[in-house]
Order: structure tokens, then C-alpha cells, then sequence
């Protein structure tokens, strides 16, 4: 795992998803600093959580990473010196996704936290940045399993993720009800709600969503795991 | 996990319309065993379905009585070098080897790496990374990686590409001493004298059919008495000496082209006896005298040909 870790993070594209990782900040940066006087700190904090950190932010930085765990090992032959080995493919998978897990904390996580201190301001309070903080975790989980088995399974992972990302998540999901219970985002979202009843409506409650998005990572872990075993590789 | 290192019952592998590999059935046992064929026969399918990296469209695979995609306990047995990529390239050697054989569960993975570098010989090249490594010294590395949990079965894909000349005469020594061990080691190349310099038994494969399996001399007769076509040109009655020749017990046919003649011998040996004293008896003189299709590819296109003969 840790070797992973060092592959995802040690990259050029780190840099570029770090610079995405802090479009949140700088907008709470330029909010803070401009102090709109019709706005309150918690509608811009709930609206930018909601609607550009989880779904899209963080959602687009794990699934980079989650793709790039197998891919990049794909692509340049790595991938076969793993998998003829002893190893349980769950295992590999197990530790691929973590890698492209905690790869993905280490950029929203800070992130999060900072737009959180710098857009709340004096209206701060730890469960408005830790309830959050657990939607973005958890729905990053589910974001680099899925990321990871769909690099197993396609050879366009990146932009089948993206699709579902912009298309689904980001546009019919938000308007069709029954669409959201199968959009990552929309759970990792429900934790928004939890802090701060000015946020949308949940789609589910804390622990429903919780349960969904491991169930997700666990399904999507397995699925990449049978995809390592049985699938054709380079 | 007991049975034969690698059995392949009624095999085919097609991708869409090209088939790679059609209907193989053979079994390989422990000794070195050269899979012989040009750029696309069918090598590197056949590697890969032994590695566990593809399934087969048609037919079972089996390495040590098990399907290594379902039973991936097996690769505590297996050592594999692939055609292409390099492990980890990011890493240095030592490192890529005691990953290896932590990744195989070896108890002294320190101890086992530092053997296995030292037996391909890059003992003094360990610490640095391997992506500065030369395309010899990266093909080391797998085989290092391959060997460092003592294989029973070990799957080399080319593994003598791109190395020297004396590289090149070790890793063929290293790998006629594993076979010699008893391990089963499987090696595919497209050059033949490289394949008997270290394989006791050959499989050769052309356009994805196994056309001939056996022992590396018997592989070799084969080829060297496949009937052989000779291009002559001689000054003088060449019809003559077209008489002279087919009066003998050489030749097997003759044709007359633009005065050139193409002759047809199954014993190339005796025709080169032969041809200078029917040409004196013609009252000819040889002007030049060359062998037709004698380059690898027809030797192939013979073989495929008399493997199509005997099934039908």
C-alpha cells in the first residue's frame, strides 16, 4: 500500500489535483474577506460543501486517484508482477484502494477544514466540520473503489467517471429524486445536512448513508478483485 | 496443486476476429522447452494463458492441476518474466526483488534478493533505480524477480532480448542449469539456435497452430530435411544439365525459368556433390548457384504446411 501511496502521490497530476483541492479555500478566502452583508457564514458554508466539495472537488480527486491505482500499474506492465504472485486478489484491491484513499485525504481533508475555519468564521463549531468531513471521507471511499474496479473493467475509466460525475450526479440526480439514491455524492451529502439543517434535504439519514457508501466500497472492492482474477491483462 | 507443470487440453484464444491460438493441446514436463515461432505464432498468448493473465476462449489451461486465475496459491510455484514492462521502475533493484519476494511470501526475503541479484549478476547495480537501467540489465531484474522464490515453473517471454553477447551465453547457462535441477522452464523465442543452445524438447508455433513438438535434435532434423530449393544459373546448355540432374537420385523436380534453373532436393548435401559433376557431363558452367527460401519464415510456412497435410 505504501508503495502506491508514494506512486499516487509523487506524480505531476498530484500538483494539478492539489490545485483543485483549494478552489474551495480560495473562494472562502475571497468570501472572507469580502463579507457580503446579506449573507450568512453557514449558507455559504452548507452551499459550498455541498454543491462543489463533495460532489465535484472531491468526487474528481478520488476518482483520479482511484483510477490511477490499477492504471498506471496497467499501463506500464507493473500490474503483472502483482497479480502472479500469492497474493488474495481482495487483498491487492484492499490496499490499492486505500492507497488511492488516503491519497485523496491528504488533499481534501486540509481543504475541507480550511474552508470550513475561513467561511464559518466565528459561527465555527466542531460538528460543522466534522459531520462533513465524514461525508467526504466516506464518499471518497466510494468514489476510489469505484474508480478502481471501473480501471479494471474499462479502458476509459476517467471518462466513464466523469460522465457519471457531471451527467448523473451533477445534473439528473439533482433534479429526479429516485436518481439521487444511486449517486455517491448525494449521500456523502446527507452528512452536510446532518450539521446543518439549512443545507438540501438528505437523501438518507446519517447511518443509511454511511451504510450505503461502505456497502458501495464493498461491493465496488469485490467487483475490481473478480475483475483482477478473471480479466485480460496487458 | 500436484500434476503436470503446465497442460494445455484443446486451447484457443481469439480477440474479435484474429485468432491467436487455435486448438493447442500439448503438456510440458520439467526441463527446459523452447516455444519456437515468428512474431505473432502465438508465444506470448500462449505465456500469458499459462501465467494466468488471459482466459482461454475454448478449452482448459492447467498449471500444476489447477487454473491459476481461480487458484492464485499457485504463483508460490511459478516465476514469470514478461516481454514487456519493467517492475516498479521507480524503485532500486534490491528493492524490486525483496518486494518480489515478500509479495511470494518468502520468509528471508533479504537474504533470498540478495542471492537473486547475485545470480543475474547485478549485485554491484542493486542500489540504484532500476529506471536507469539499460534494457539488458532491466531484462536481469525479471529474471531476478522471477527466481527470487525458487520457482518450480518458471514462464520467460524473450527473456534473452536485448542482452550481450556474454549476458546473453549466462542467462542461457542459468536457465540449462535450472532445467538440469529439475524445474520446469518454459522460454519463448523466435530464434532457433537460441532455443537448442539450452531447450531439450521445442514447441513451434505458426499462425497460432502448434505445428511440431518433440526433441530439440528431432525439431532440428526435421527442419534440415525439409525438401530445399536451389536457384542455378550456368553459362552453356542448361536444359542438359536439367537432364543430367533429374537422371540422379538427388533431385526431386526442375523448372526452367528465364534460364535460370529452380531445383527441388530433399538431400541439399548430396546435390552440392552432385551439381558441379552434371554440369562438366552438360559441358556447363555454374555461374551461381543460391538456396531459395532457406530464411526462418519459410522453414515456419514448411512446417505449418506438412502440420496441415498430416490432419487432413
Amino acid at each position: 500500500m505504501m508503495l502506491t501511496l508514494r506512486a499516487l502521490l509523487f506524480q505531476r497530476r498530484t500538483v494539478v489535483l492539489a490545485l483543485i483541492a483549494v478552489a474551495p479555500v480560495v473562494t472562502a478566502v475571497v468570501y472572507a474577506a469580502a463579507k457580503p452583508a446579506d449573507s450568512s457564514a453557514t449558507d455559504f458554508y452548507s452551499g459550498i460543501v455541498e454543491q462543489l466539495f463533495v460532489p465535484t472537488i472531491g468526487a474528481l480527486v478520488a476518482l483520479v486517484f482511484g483510477v490511477s491505482a490499477f492504471g498506471d500499474e496497467r499501463e506500464d506492465g507493473t500490474i503483472l508482477y502483482l497479480v502472479a504472485t500469492p497474493q488474495a486478489r481482495l487483498d491487492l484491491v484492499a490496499a490499492k484502494v486505500a492507497a488511492a484513499w488516503i491519497a485523496s485525504l491528504v488533499l481534501l481533508v486540509p481543504s475541507l477544514v480550511l474552508t470550513a475555519l475561513l467561511g464559518l468564521g466565528e459561527s465555527v463549531t466542531a460538528g460543522r466540520i466534522l459531520w462533513p468531513l465524514a461525508g467526504v471521507v466516506l464518499s471518497a471511499l466510494a468514489y476510489c473503489a469505484a474508480s478502481a474496479w471501473l480501471s479494471l473493467r474499462t479502458r476509459r475509466p476517467v471518462v466513464i467517471g466523469i460522465i457519471y460525475i457531471l451527467l448523473w450526479e451533477g445534473s439528473i440526480a439533482t433534479f429526479a429524486a429516485s436518481a439521487a439514491k444511486l449517486s455517491i455524492a448525494a449521500y456523502g451529502r446527507s452528512f452536510v445536512a446532518h450539521a446543518i439543517p439549512e443545507a438540501s434535504a438528505p437523501v438518507a439519514g446519517v447511518a443509511a448513508s454511511a451504510a450505503v457508501l461502505v456497502l458501495i466500497a464493498a461491493a465496488a472492492s469485490w467487483g475490481a478483485a473478480r475483475s483482477l482474477g478473471h480479466g485480460e491483462l496487458p | 496443486m500436484s500434476g503436470r507443470a503446465v497442460e494445455f487440453t484443446g486451447v484457443s484464444r481469439w480477440y474479435g476476429d484474429t485468432v491467436s491460438l487455435a486448438d493447442v493441446t500439448f503438456t510440458v514436463e520439467p526441463g527446459v522447452t523452447g516455444l519456437l515461432g515468428h512474431n505473432g505464432a502465438g508465444k506470448s498468448t500462449t505465456l500469458k494463458l499459462c501465467a494466468g493473465f488471459s482466459t482461454p476462449s475454448a478449452g482448459t489451461v492447467r498449471v500444476f492441476g489447477v487454473d491459476p486465475r481461480r487458484t492464485p496459491e499457485v504463483y508460490r510455484r511459478i516465476g514469470i518474466v514478461p516481454d514487456h514492462g519493467a517492475p516498479w521502475p521507480f524503485l532500486t533493484a534490491r528493492s524490486v526483488i525483496e518486494l518480489s519476494a515478500r509479495l511470494h511470501k518468502v520468509s528471508d526475503h533479504r537474504s533470498a534478493a540478495a542471492e537473486a541479484l547475485e545470480t543475474v549478476d547485478l549485485t554491484g547495480d542493486a542500489d540504484r533505480p532500476v529506471r536507469e537501467f539499460s534494457h539488458g540489465m532491466t531484462q536481469r531484474v525479471k529474471l531476478a524477480q522471477a527466481l527470487v522464490h525458487e520457482p518450480d515453473l518458471l514462464l520467460l517471454d524473450e527473456p534473452l532480448n536485448g542482452l550481450d553477447p556474454t549476458q546473453r551465453a549466462h542467462a542461457i547457462a542459468l536457465l540449462t542449469r535450472l532445467g538440469a535441477e529439475g524445474r520446469t522452464v518454459v522460454v519463448s523465442s523466435h530464434v532457433l539456435h537460441e532455443v537448442e543452445r539450452m531447450a531439450d524438447r521445442v514447441l513451434v508455433l505458426v499462425n497460432g497452430h502448434l505445428v511440431a513438438e518433440g526433441s530439440t535434435p528431432a525439431i532440428r532434423r526435421l527442419i534440415s530435411d525439409r525438401p530445399r530449393r536451389v536457384e542455378v544459373t550456368a553459362a552453356g546448355n542448361v536444359r542438359a544439365l536439367a537432364r543430367e540432374l533429374l537422371a540422379g537420385d538427388d533431385v526431386e523436380a526442375v523448372r526452367l525459368a528465364d534460364g535460370t534453373l529452380e531445383i527441388e532436393t530433399s538431400n541439399p548435401a548430396s546435390l552440392s556433390r552432385a551439381l558441379p559433376l552434371a554440369a562438366t557431363r552438360a559441358d556447363t558452367l555454374l555461374e551461381l548457384v543460391r538456396p531459395v527460401g532457406d530464411d526462418l519464415e519459410s522453414v515456419y510456412a514448411y512446417l505449418h504446411e506438412r502440420a496441415r497435410g498430416r490432419a487432413r
